[in-house]
């Protein structure tokens, strides 16, 4: 077990008529000892990319990966003492469950048979796959061929473990269950983990913390709550939390916000961090705008609403709304109510969009001005 | 796709519908079409020459229930069998090795041009895939050359006569495993690549991360899972190899190494005339391994022409 | 008491202490490192097909600009095009004494067999195919026995044909003498004995034809077919407008395959004529190649001929390997 360290990491293909693509572009992030590091970002974000450079799958071609303190860059996979499981599995198919798993100990131990099948063994109890040993592949279901990969990395007591999207092949069900599971054995094992996935709820849920990479650039790392409500930048506070943060394009003028649908003034501390920039994109969570069916809009951070769509989800509803006043040219956006609450496509009612849970980010860097407060406890409790 | 029955509107015909009766009927005569020089030359092959007549070729010898159709007799494929004797030990000598050697070196070729890739593996591979459509007329001189004038095979074999089974012509045969080798290569490569294509990436780089070298990888994961692809290709490669004439006629020449297909080509003319019995049974006889082959493995034979 | 696996896991990471130390990292990519990794594997066939196809082929356009005539060695000192103007040309050859006729009669005979052969073979194919694909019973057998002919040599299915064609007990003249035609000569018959030579060969190849088409036809989603059928097209529009346009990919992998078969016909002439000599109206440039350098010992000339054949083929094979390539298909 030991820390691994990613220093300015760039990976630069170039293709076959000699175009260069960056894919990832000079990412650094330290991963303790132990650490469960969830790297999220949409598909193409070079997440995958980052992973298969740490196994040596790829070549590095700027900066330095580091595992224990030892320069890896140029070390072949079989010697980074990694191990990785896949998105497919790539269990061999020929061979049993057990030689799935003595496999890696037979080419890269000097164990004898005996302890090899006894380490074997020991990791199927541990996996609960022991009945499953002398079958193939081809017999086991989807669950049980994600637990004999997971077993098959395990057994090699690797200094760290790579996983590239090991749940998504998984039924919904099941992939939740794998989840708990897989956090507790990490937990266990203590091994260094990195963890790639597209999946913002398995990034929120999964990670010590979180690493989120956007076009290759790293946008943001820390715990999964940092990035909930301290997103360093639009594409973050787009990209974690389901559904999405709303984004409204603004004008500054002095300490008001103001757009073609509403203007929305702003209190003293975001004016001032709001400064010199002129043009502002407000954010806000769907879960924290107040929705009232019966109200009036009195208070400038309240205003009207017309219900478009409203999908339920069973515990809370997603409703969709567009502003009264700008109906012919309509703009959803989205907002979450207790799935109790009555509400019907056509409604008219009033939100609240509470100055403390706005976020403000610069229109041209996309760089954000202002977070939310989070000296609300109520607020800040029903979020965890 | 139309179904086994009827659709609405269509003719019917004692309870089938006319349109499959005109289908089988078209499908079996087809089969017919396919089958009949095969047939003929079955039945002719078991006629006594003395009583053949040639009237009724397709039909069984059986005089004296039949008049003219010649009397039952073996002889013609006892005398295949002294004809093609020889041949067929010198066949069996060339395709054996000549199959194992080009599958083998082709399933090579093809693991280290596509499970491991890396750049410009793709031009090496296209001088592969050439080889397959190259005419063998355009490497004839050069290579009678070359065995004959350039290597001098047969003096390093004429030594190894002394040893027990191996005769001094045995050199021709041996230059003739070569030539078949490195031309039974593009074809067996490309269906290995095919095949390799298809396995899982991913599963080759967890056996790099397990600790597997190269050679392991090929050794203990690829190897494996070829074995339902080397069925294919020896199929396909025996039957290619058992089947030519051209190198042998330019190789072998004439001789003691003489193959099977060489010693067909003569068989059953003499100045009496044509001895048909003779020349079919001779015909089958030669045929007979690649058509047990294929009666026996025919899908995969199947997959290997379709590739 | 210690837990045995904690001892086997120590054990574990000292081994491979030793091996990670031990084991020297050069620098250089990866990438350029698999190609020298993986040579043991590709290089050995790749140096055997290299010396033996591409080697030879330049070894024999060498040959073709030499006199090489008769016994003895080639002499590459004096190197000229005479034999390929001899090939187009004709005339009396500083080799030879005797006048050397061209190769047009054996290049035409080459083409009309080669588009005969093909066309009727990928016509018969897709109707057998279209058949086969009919959800019949006996499937599997149908296909063996249309498939049954590829299996033998070009001297078997040659032995075989010699017995159909034959004047007096022949099949073919039986048939055609029960309808009240015949008998006739056919296979010695300057008229007929290309159409003969192909007839046999389509029987041959035909069944290969249509294993491309079914799986070409297999490959389309049932539901192209039942879209048609909605649409209300016939069975014969349906395969018309929707199938067959389908079936491009299969055609031209089939047509390219059966083109280089034609090409590769001397066996079954050799074993039809018992010999070298098809005589003209039969004569290939694969025969006429093989009897000028085997028969009349004119090596160069027989090489020159191999050359046109060759580069035939290749203007055949080219743009179909660059299409696949193109197409990422290689």
């Amino acid at each position: 077990m030991a820390e691994l360290t990613l220093d300015g990491v760039t990976k630069v293909f170039t293709e076959d008529d000699g175009n260069e693509i960056v894919a990832v572009d000079d990412v650094s992030v330290d991963i303790e000892d132990g650490e469960f590091l969830v790297l999220v970002g949409p598909s193409g974000c070079g997440k995958s990319t980052t992973l298969r450079m740490v196994a040596g799958l790829e070549t590095v071609t700027d900066g330095e990966i580091s595992l224990a303190g030892r320069r890896i860059n140029e070390s072949p996979p079989a010697e980074r003492d990694i191990a990785m499981v896949f998105q497919s599995y790539a269990l061999y198919p020929h061979m049993t469950v057990a030689q799935n798993m003595s496999f890696g100990l037979e080419e890269s131990t000097e164990l004898d048979d005996d302890e090899i099948s006894e380490l074997v063994d020991d990791t199927a109890a541990m996996m609960g796959i022991e009945e499953l040993v002398d079958r193939k592949p081809a017999d086991l279901s989807g669950g049980q061929q994600q637990r004999v990969a997971l077993g098959r990395a395990i057994v090699r007591d690797p200094e760290a473990f790579l996983m590239d999207e090991p749940l998504s092949n998984l039924d919904a069900k099941l992939r939740a269950t794998m989840r708990t599971e897989l956090q507790r054995l990490q937990e266990d094992l203590g091994v260094t983990t990195i963890y790639v996935t597209h999946d913002q709820t398995e990034a929120m849920t999964m990670g010590d913390r979180i690493a989120i990479l956007d076009d290759g650039v790293l946008q943001q790392v820390g715990t999964p709550l940092e990035c909930y409500h301290t997103p360093n930048n639009r594409f973050v506070a787009g990209f974690i939390g389901d559904p999405s943060m709303n984004f409204f394009e603004m004008e500054v003028d002095g300490e008001r916000l103001v757009s073609d649908r509403f203007t929305y003034p702003l209190t003293a501390d975001q004016a001032d961090a709001v400064g010199e920039a002129r043009g502002v994109t407000l954010g806000i969570r769907p879960e924290d705008i107040g929705i009232d069916p019966d109200g009036n809009a009195d208070s400038p951070h309240e205003f009207d609403m017309h219900v478009d769509v409203v999908e339920p989800r069973g515990d809370e509803n997603t409703i969709h709304l567009t502003f009264e006043a700008g109906l012919d040219e309509p703009e959803t956006f989205t907002a979450t109510v207790s799935g109790l609450r009555q509400l019907q496509a056509g409604d008219s009612v009033v939100a609240t969009f509470p100055p403390e849970a706005i976020h403000l980010f610069d229109a041209d860097t996309e760089q954000a001005l202002h977070n939310r407060s989070l000296d609300i406890p109520e607020a800040t409790e029903q979020i965890v | 796709m139309s179904t086994e029955t009827g659709r609405v509107g269509e003719w019917s015909l004692f309870g089938h519908s006319l349109r499959r009766v005109v289908l089988y009927s078209i499908l079996v005569g087809m089969g017919v079409f396919y089958l009949i020089p095969i047939e003929t030359g079955i039945m002719t092959s078991i006629i006594n020459p003395a009583s053949y007549t040639g009237s009724f070729p397709y039909l069984p010898p059986l005089e004296p229930l039949v008049p003219g159709t010649g009397t039952l007799s073996l002889e013609p494929w006892q005398g295949a069998i002294d004809g093609l004797g020889q041949g067929l030990v010198n066949s069996v000598i060339l395709v054996v090795p000549a199959t194992i050697f080009s599958g083998l070196l082709g399933s090579m070729a093809a693991f280290g041009l596509t499970t491991i890739s890396w750049r410009g593996q793709i031009g090496i591979y296209i001088l592969f895939v050439a080889g397959i459509f190259i005419p063998y007329q355009a490497v004839l001189v050069p290579l009678t050359q070359f065995w004959y004038n350039v290597v001098p095979l047969q003096a390093v074999f004429a030594p190894l006569a002394t040893l027990p089974f191996v005769q001094e012509y045995h050199w021709k045969l041996v230059a003739l495993i070569i030539t078949h080798t490195a031309y039974g290569l593009p074809i067996c490569t490309l269906l290995f690549r095919a095949h390799y294509k298809k396995l899982s990436d991913e599963m080759v780089e967890a056996a790099q991360l397990d600790g597997a070298s190269v050679s392991t990888i090929y050794r203990r994961i690829i190897l494996p899972l070829s074995i339902p692809m080397f069925a294919v290709v020896f199929i396909y490669q025996f039957t290619q190899i058992w089947n030519d004439l051209l190198f042998a006629l330019t190789i072998v020449q004439f001789g003691d190494a003489a193959v099977v297909t060489q010693d067909l080509v003569g068989i059953g003319v003499s100045q009496s005339g044509t001895n048909f019995p003779l020349r079919m049974a001779a015909a089958l006889l030669a045929a007979l391994p690649t058509l047990l082959v294929y009666i026996f493995f025919g899908d995969k034979f199947a997959k290997g022409v379709a590739a | 008491m210690r837990n045995p696996l904690t001892v086997l896991k120590r054990r574990l990471s000292e081994h491979r202490e030793v091996r990670t130390d031990g084991g020297t990292t050069s620098a250089g990519s990866i990438l350029d490192r698999d190609s020298v990794r993986s040579a043991p594997f590709w290089l050995p066939p790749f140096l055997l097909i290299g010396l033996f196809i591409y080697g030879a082929i330049a070894w024999n356009i060498v040959l073709s600009l030499t006199d090489f005539q008769g016994l003895g060695t080639p002499d590459y000192s004096a190197l000229d095009f005479e034999n390929y103007v001899v090939a187009f040309f004709g005339g009396t050859p500083s080799w030879s004494e005797l006048t050397v006729s061209p190769i047009w009669n054996s290049a035409w005979n080459t083409v009309v067999l080669m588009v005969s052969f093909s066309v009727v073979c990928l016509a018969l194919g897709l109707v057998l195919a279209i058949l086969v694909d009919q959800e019949i019973r006996f499937e599997n057998t149908f296909r063996t026995i249309y498939l049954l002919p590829m299996s033998l040599s070009f001297v078997v299915t040659a032995k075989f044909w010699l017995y159909m064609y034959n004047v007096e007990t022949g099949l073919v003249n039986l048939f055609l003498g029960a309808v009240g035609v015949g008998p006739i000569e056919i296979v010695q018959n300057p008229d007929l004995k290309l159409a003969a030579v192909a007839f046999a060969l389509i029987w041959q190849f035909s069944g290969y034809a249509m294993i491309v088409y079914l799986a070409g036809l297999r490959a389309i989603p049932t539901s192209h077919f039942e879209a048609a059928r909605v649409d209300g097209a016939s069975t014969v529009r349906m395969y018309w407008r929707v199938i067959i346009p389908q079936l491009r990919t299969a055609t031209v992998s089939a047509l390219v395959v059966l083109t280089v078969f034609s090409l590769k016909a001397f066996d079954f002439l050799f074993s039809m004529y018992g010999g070298y000599q098809p005589g003209p109206s039969a004569d290939i440039l694969a025969t006429r190649m093989v009897r000028e350098a085997y028969s009349n010992g004119n090596w160069a000339y027989g090489s020159a001929i191999a050359v046109i054949l060759f580069i035939m083929a290749l203007a055949i094979v080219t743009p179909y390997i660059y299409s696949q390539y193109k197409r990422g298909e290689l």
